[in-house]
């Protein structure tokens, strides 16, 4: 396999071979090796000196399942600090299957505002990729869904695209890249952090890929991979979370709405309030309820890649049984619902398709739409008024413009004092004040505010079970410390992080994914080497925030949350900043 | 004795234990209950059984999860709010690590070998 290297000064491109150091990396490891490796941790994000780096994880390409997930890396714009954002699409299977384990973007076009496209194809007669420029102009300053029919029309039905939207072409701190779906919609996010801007910056607007006649992911030990992905795939065909007709499957990522608000941790109106009144409407339930009445028959979800087990991508349909948006999520159901005070489905699917349209990520649209809602810009509630701010950041208007920016500067310029960031990067739907778990994981994480970034591993397996109590602030953090750990490795695996929910229950699904990635790569991996590498993962992203000027002063909920008690439960974010230090103190 | 209200939660499938098979979506019943009535008492009311249910709040207290339910016995006052989900719902460690729970439900964490880190329990386990 190589390492493309794409120049945007000069338009070049060429292939290198893989350094040893880099051979057993992928996905999120790989990206951030590179980043971390090669880019100046003080250079300016949309500058020369930044680079964008995809790459696929360790087993996507392959038959391993729910497991088509690319990594995005860069220096972010938004928190100024490494970032990785990934998605699930047919294109990270296409890029190792045509050979490519990186893709590294770099340099800058001299020409201000122009923008081209990359085409890359199999090369038969001399075994290796063809990287082709093209000229993009025609396809900027325009609405993601009426631009994509036009590059499948140019390239080819079979191809998969990645590409930034208008957000990125405005260089916006929230804008993420899109990828394709199964249905040919622009609607897969690498979300947060602003990397649509740094493709942006670097005057690229799509990379087109077309795997025909590619050689393929190879795999050292056939025997082995066929093993563990069949004992991952037993654990998610049957764990009730992630099984056919299962939670996910049935009521999508939007089931937590309801939780979330009865907990008391449902962030609502700006996070004043853990509690929506109209919670229930805009629920998982009440999709797949409404659905089902809407369509006149029960609709479950679906792929949002080849190969997943789990499916869990909705689609919301209005009352002509006309699709309005897929799909919707927790998290954007959240960020445009109920932290705006929208209590209307029908409104909240529109502007989760505004914001693909437009490349935006709906977390941090809505996170910002609600510091501008506090601000007085619109009121909570207004649904018109939200959509219209959204359609302002589409055309680039100057209000557009500074929400663009993001959730921390849009706060700034409004005078808004409650900004419920970390690293500028805006909050996920989970009220620290009420889930202090997700508070230090928010505070610490190498990311920027971020729910992903520890998910629940079996303590057994990660060696700390029994040696703290768990509701201690040590043992939140010690906990937390952990989790980021080994989701660095899934996110380096390839897999979907919702594995996580079957294999927390079913340890043979753990085994299963270590014995993937030792069958793909003839390593000898064990849990502890395993939970070892995502430690060094995060040692790496840590060392290059701490040289961009990252430092445990950023590593800090926002001060209201450790101020303002938060209703139903009253309570403040109450972690000592020693234990939150301890989370990488102890790395 | 006197008689207390329960302001009642029904999510998903569970909205029907309501009454009205055209509520699917959740239901919102008003219970009266005589005074030192439990969860069980409430589950009696509504004719629903306790094992069709999973992740479980008192006023926001997590007080139960899928086959975990030291709730049972616990005593219910005037104007409770009391939500019941189905066994479709999930709620993920990351999201409830030291969320708040009534503390028969803190007490049965603490006890248990996992330390309330799984999505479900039963009998098998």
């Amino acid at each position: 396999m190589w390492f493309l290297r794409v120049n945007m000064t000069d338009r070049s491109a060429k292939l290198e071979g893989v350094p040893a150091q880099y051979k057993n990396l992928g996905g999120r490891g790989l990206t951030s090796s590179l980043v971390a490796e090669e880019v100046p941790p003080l250079c300016h994000p949309l500058g020369p000196n930044n680079k964008l780096v995809f790459a696929s994880g360790i087993i996507t390409g392959t038959p391993a399942n729910t497991a088509a997930r690319v990594s995005v890396g860069g220096k972010s714009p938004l928190t100024g600090g490494i970032k990785e954002a990934n998605a699930g699409s047919s294109w990270a299977q296409d890029l190792p299957s045509l050979g490519i384990k990186a893709l590294v973007v770099e340099g800058q076009p001299k020409e201000k505002d122009k923008f081209w496209g990359i085409h890359i194809t199999w090369d038969a007669a001399a075994g290796k990729p063809k990287i082709e420029f093209f000229d993009a102009a025609e396809y900027t300053g325009a609405n993601l869904y009426a631009v994509f029919p036009k590059v499948y029309e140019r390239f080819g039905e079979k191809i998969s695209i990645a590409g930034c939207g208008v957000a990125g072409e405005f260089k916006y701190g929230n804008s993420g890249i899109v990828f394709n779906d199964m249905s040919k919609r622009p609607s897969r996010y690498a979300g947060r952090g602003g990397l649509g801007a740094v493709m942006g910056s670097k005057g690229l607007k799509w990379i087109v890929l077309n795997e025909k006649g590619s050689p393929g992911v190879p795999i050292v030990d056939k025997a082995l991979f066929e093993q563990g992905r069949k004992k991952m795939n037993d654990a998610l065909r049957t764990h009730d979370i992630t099984k056919p007709k299962g939670g996910l499957n049935t009521y999508g990522t939007a089931v937590l709405i309801n939780i979330m608000n009865e907990a008391g941790g449902l962030p609502t109106r700006n996070f004043s309030s853990g509690r929506f009144e109209q919670a229930a409407q805009i629920a998982g339930e009440a999709i797949f309820e409404g659905n089902k009445k809407r369509l006149g028959q029960e609709l479950y979800n679906h792929a949002c890649s080849p190969g997943c087990i789990i499916q869990c991508s909705n689609t919301w349909h209005d009352e002509q049984g006309k699709e309005i948006s897929s799909c919707v999520e927790y998290e954007s159901d959240w960020a445009l619902g109920a932290n705006c005070g929208i209590g209307d489905l029908d409104a909240i699917a529109e502007m989760v398709d505004l914001c693909n349209a437009y490349g935006l990520d709906t977390i941090e649209a809505g996170a910002t739409l609600g510091v501008a809602m506090e601000a007085g810009v619109v009121p909570f509630g207004d649904a018109p008024g939200a959509i219209n701010l959204i359609h302002e950041m589409g055309k680039g208007t100057p209000m557009g413009r500074i929400l663009g920016a993001g959730t921390g500067a849009a706060g700034l310029v409004l005078g808004v004092t409650r900004i419920p960031a970390v690293k500028g990067q805006g909050m996920p739907a989970y009220e620290p004040r009420a889930v202090k778990g997700i508070g230090i994981t928010y505070a610490t994480s190498t990311m920027g505010a971020d729910h992903t970034a520890g998910y629940t591993i079996a303590p057994e397996i990660l060696g700390v079970s029994g040696k703290q109590d768990p509701l201690s602030p040590e043992g939140k953090a010690a906990l937390s410390r952990a989790f980021q750990a080994t989701t660095a490795f899934i996110d380096t695996s390839g897999h979907c992080l919702f594995i996580a929910f079957a294999i927390l229950d079913i340890a043979s699904g753990f085994e299963g994914m270590v014995e993937e990635c030792n069958g793909v790569l003839g390593t000898n991996w064990t849990n502890d080497s395993i939970v070892k590498l995502g430690g060094e993962i995060l040692k790496k992203e840590r060392a290059f925030n701490e040289a961009a000027g990252l430092t445990k002063a950023h590593d800090r909920l926002p001060e209201f949350m450790q101020t303002q008690p938060l209703p139903p439960h009253n309570q403040v974010f109450d972690i000592s900043d020693t234990a939150l230090d301890s989370v990488y103190g102890e790395l | 004795m006197g008689n207390i209200v329960i302001d009642t939660w029904l999510y998903g499938e569970l909205a029907k234990y309501a009454g009205d098979p055209q509520q699917t979506v959740f239901a919102n019943p008003t219970i009266e209950l005589s005074e030192g009535s439990t969860i069980a008492d409430l589950l009696d009311v509504l004719r629903l059984p306790t094992e069709q249910r999973g992740i479980t709040f008192i006023n926001g207290n997590l007080s139960a999860m899928p086959g975990l339910q030291p709730d049972l016995t616990h005593r219910l006052n005037d104007g409770d709010r009391v939500a019941f989900f189905h066994l479709k719902s999930m709620w993920p460690f990351q999201y409830r690590h030291g969320v708040a729970m009534i503390p028969e439900m803190s007490d049965a964490m603490v006890e248990g070998r996992d330390q309330g880190l799984h999505h479900s329990y039963s009998a098998k386990e």
